[in-house]
């Protein structure tokens, strides 16, 4: 698995040719035993639901999947057999994807007709109606490095939003070296194609970032991670600060947009949605430390998105998030925000 | 080794003063001195000392001298060790019998400059005055700060050449610098014009703190505004106050009247309120008020909470008072006549040739809830106490009286322990025990004959 893994992602390399999915094909003829013999070496312990989670995150759920989970929770089976079946269903089930991989590329982008995708101006990228939803993130804590921070991430009542909840405590580990603590953040998963191949979401049409959330005061910082293959970029992010007004309101008011006849309106729709951040402000970090150097954030490939709250304020928190979209926004045209200093990186000016 | 340049390089005072720090930190381990010495160098991340230290431990002092021709023959340590390193810590000491407070840490930082007119162990008392800023309730003061760059001796660290600045430069004086810039930044303090010409006197134009100073100058002037829900820095001390400002925080309506239905009880010698009488803040706006008169009486309506809002560092407990949303039938959908406002028309059916390209509505059912009628502040979580913000409220709204209100506290009275999520969740950990005694809590209450 994890060679396959590999190998897919040094292949993303050959992104740049239209129809990645077809030039894919040699590579895994030639690995597919390396699939099957590194799976086998795996330990036992539940192939069945594992493979099951698995599913459940790809984005495509055909009718085909539904039948292999039902072959799993076969109860007498051995464990050989359903082990073997297992890895056959995984890999039928991959191929069944690549196949509407391909068809969908047929229809349009992303499985759309063209023109559809080209008149969007708002897309709907993350939203929790159900528990399959909460499978696309990834909520951490600084309990990873020894510290007592915890997050939990779950349903609302009526199974129309997400609650990130838990405790923030800026004990530091003890652990000689880390000096300050105090993180809890929720990241969504990278999105994977068939056989677990790294994809990403092009936003390049859209200019602002759309939160539905409600908040309980605290300023939490919104991080966009570029999708790239180059390691030394794994800890570049591009990050701006979500401020949550707190109380009962949700942090956007539910106002239709009347289209003026003028355009002066959007600046008026703009003051009402607070949540939107628009793309611009995203400044560029690496290791948690603003660069000098600022570049624009490029949409065309984003991997994950993600919220970090770490305000130094030890307590308990709460985010509730109803949706996560893209939008356009046609009063903004700012580009960047933020221009280099000649101060700090006179090469940029040379 | 580790720095060959900076120690060879090194000016006397600070070579002796971290050679004679070697052999106290030698000699304080072996007497059992930890403690101090701990305390008086944990704060320094890139010391040169503990590299030493194993050779003051276990070398003889033949050793010192076969090591006196790499590096120039330290001093003779001193015979009194104990004194000379709590010194730092002795001057931080003398104050207790005072107040801890800005003017007694300013003393301090003075009497270290009186104390030794070399500056000896200027780094660790720095280190060690970085620690103490926080007892003293000053890291947030930026004369402290320029005051603490201030004990930095002038012009000894400037580089003189360009190999100087090319290898750095008295490494441990500016990560001192930058560590005295770093807990600026951390605490949101601006260095201003001062900061800028101490640094500039201490360590020159191309140092590591200079360019750290650059940094936090552009960072922190973009950053300064762009919270769009501003707290005051100072939180009001007054519960009142504080929940008048976290009322307003909250509520987006600026026409929206804040009413205070009970004040505290007068405070008796103790300065603790008296718990019967707790204070009790609400707010609600005309469009709320409108919309709880022309509420359906058959329905009722609920107060819930407590749920939490963080004003910086502080939490404060809310409640409101909602109903549950309608069911589609019996939504009425609001007509505004055009005429109703000529400059903003709030309709506006004209099918200027719309297409794809102008839908900018998200294709999602956004989360629907019933409407809030107010929202309260009180001293005190229990039914008692909100029951009154209800007879208060019913004063500027009559229609209350005939509606029933129920309750539906999550915790306990008192003491919020459990932290309270959204609004749609009364306590998120354990969902199965809360959820009954939510129930037996639930207490229907006929407000319309009282």
């Amino acid at each position: 698995m994890a060679l396959v893994h590999k190998l897919l992602n040094g292949t993303c390399i050959l992104r740049k040719c239209p129809k990645p999915s077809v030039a894919l094909y040699p590579f895994l003829g030639t690995r597919f035993a390396d699939y099957c013999s590194s799976s086998l070496q795996k330990p036992a312990a539940v192939p069945g639901k594992a493979s099951s989670q698995r599913k459940t995150e790809g984005d495509l759920q055909g009718h085909h999947q539904r039948d292999v989970a039902l072959d799993i929770t076969c109860p007498e089976e051995k464990p050989e057999v359903s082990f073997d079946k297992a890895i056959k269903d995984e890999l039928k089930n991959h191929f069944w994807r690549l196949k509407d991989d391909i068809v969908n590329r047929w229809i349009g982008p992303e499985g759309r007709p063209l023109h559809e995708v080209l008149l969007e101006q708002a897309r709907v990228v993350w939203k929790f109606r159900g528990k399959e939803d909460l499978d696309k993130w990834i909520v951490t804590s600084d309990k990873t490095i020894g510290g007592r921070s915890e997050a939990f991430l779950k349903m609302g009542k009526n199974n129309q939003s997400a609650l990130l909840y838990g405790t923030l405590s800026s004990d530091t580990p003890q652990d000689g070296e880390s000096s300050r603590s105090g993180y809890c953040a929720m990241i969504s998963r990278i999105p994977r194609g068939p056989f677990e191949r790294k994809r990403s979401y092009d936003w390049s049409q859209f200019n602002t970032l759309y939160l539905r959330v409600r908040g309980d005061g605290r300023p939490w910082m919104v991080n966009i991670r570029e999708d790239t293959d180059i390691i030394q970029r794994k800890n570049q992010i591009y990050s701006y600060f979500m401020f949550t007004r707190g109380g009962p309101y949700w942090q956007d008011v539910k106002k239709k947009l009347y289209l003026y006849v003028f355009v002066r309106v959007y600046l008026k729709y703009k003051f009402l949605k607070v949540k939107l951040i628009p793309f611009s402000k995203f400044f560029f970090s690496n290791q948690g430390r603003i660069r000098d150097a600022q570049y624009q954030l490029l949409l065309d490939k984003i991997s994950s998105i993600g919220f970090t709250l770490a305000d130094k304020v030890d307590g308990p928190f709460f985010l509730e998030i109803d949706f996560i979209g893209v939008f356009t926004d046609p009063a903004h045209t700012e580009e960047f925000a933020y221009e280099n200093s000649p101060e700090l990186n006179p090469r940029l000016f040379k | 080794m580790r720095k060959p340049v900076a120690l060879a390089g090194g000016c006397p005072t600070s070579r002796g003063m971290s050679w004679a720090q070697a052999s106290l930190l030698a000699r304080g381990l072996c007497r059992g001195w930890g403690g101090i010495c701990g305390a008086a160098l944990t704060g320094a991340p890139f010391s040169q000392v503990p590299p030493q230290a194993p050779r003051g431990l276990h070398c003889s002092t033949a050793a010192h001298h076969s090591d006196s021709s790499l590096v120039p023959r330290p001093p003779e340590p001193p015979r009194r060790p104990a004194k000379a390193l709590a010194l730092h810590e002795e001057l931080f000491r003398q104050a207790p019998d005072g107040a801890r407070d800005k003017a007694s840490f300013v003393q301090a930082v003075q009497k270290f400059g009186q104390h030794n007119v070399h500056r000896r162990g200027h780094v660790d008392f720095i280190y060690l005055a970085l620690r103490k800023m926080r007892e003293y309730g000053v890291e947030r003061d930026l004369a402290v700060y320029n005051l603490l760059l201030d004990v930095f001796p002038k012009e000894v660290f400037r580089p003189r050449s360009v190999l100087h600045s090319i290898f750095i430069h008295y490494p441990r004086q500016q990560e001192c610098g930058i560590a005295v810039l770093e807990q600026m930044e951390n605490h949101g303090v601006m260095p201003n014009k001062e900061t800028e010409f101490l640094l500039l006197q201490i360590f020159g134009r191309k140092s590591y703190p200079m360019l750290k100073f650059v940094r936090m100058k552009l960072w922190f002037s973009r950053f300064k505004n762009i919270n769009p829900f501003p707290v005051p820095r100072d939180l009001p001390q007054d519960p009142v106050e504080l929940a008048r400002l976290g009322l307003r925080h909250m509520e987006p309506d600026l026409s929206a009247r804040v009413t205070i239905y009970q004040m505290p009880s007068s405070k008796d010698l103790t300065g603790v309120a008296d718990p019967t009488e707790p204070h009790i803040v609400g707010i609600q706006s005309p469009d709320q008020q409108a919309a709880l008169a022309r509420h359906n009486p058959a329905r009722p309506i609920f107060v819930e909470g407590p749920f939490s809002l963080w004003l910086r560092d502080k939490c404060v407990y809310y409640h409101i008072l909602r109903a549950d949303l309608l069911p589609p039938e019996e939504r009425e959908v609001e007509e505004t006549p055009e005429e109703w406002n000529l400059y903003y028309p709030m309709q506006l059916d004209l099918d200027y040739g719309r297409s794809g390209w102008d839908d900018y509505e998200f294709d999602i059912d956004e989360v629907e809830e019933g409407p809030v009628f107010a929202i309260c502040m009180a001293g005190a979580h229990d039914q008692a106490t909100l029951a009154k913000w209800i007879q208060g409220l019913q004063e500027t709204n009559p229609a209350l009286a005939e509606i029933p209100v129920v309750f539906r506290l999550a915790g306990s009275t008192g003491e919020l322990l459990a932290p309270s999520s959204g609004l749609e969740e009364p306590s998120p950990p354990p969902p199965e025990g809360q959820e009954d005694e939510e129930d037996s809590q639930q207490q229907r209450q006929q407000q319309g004959q009282s």
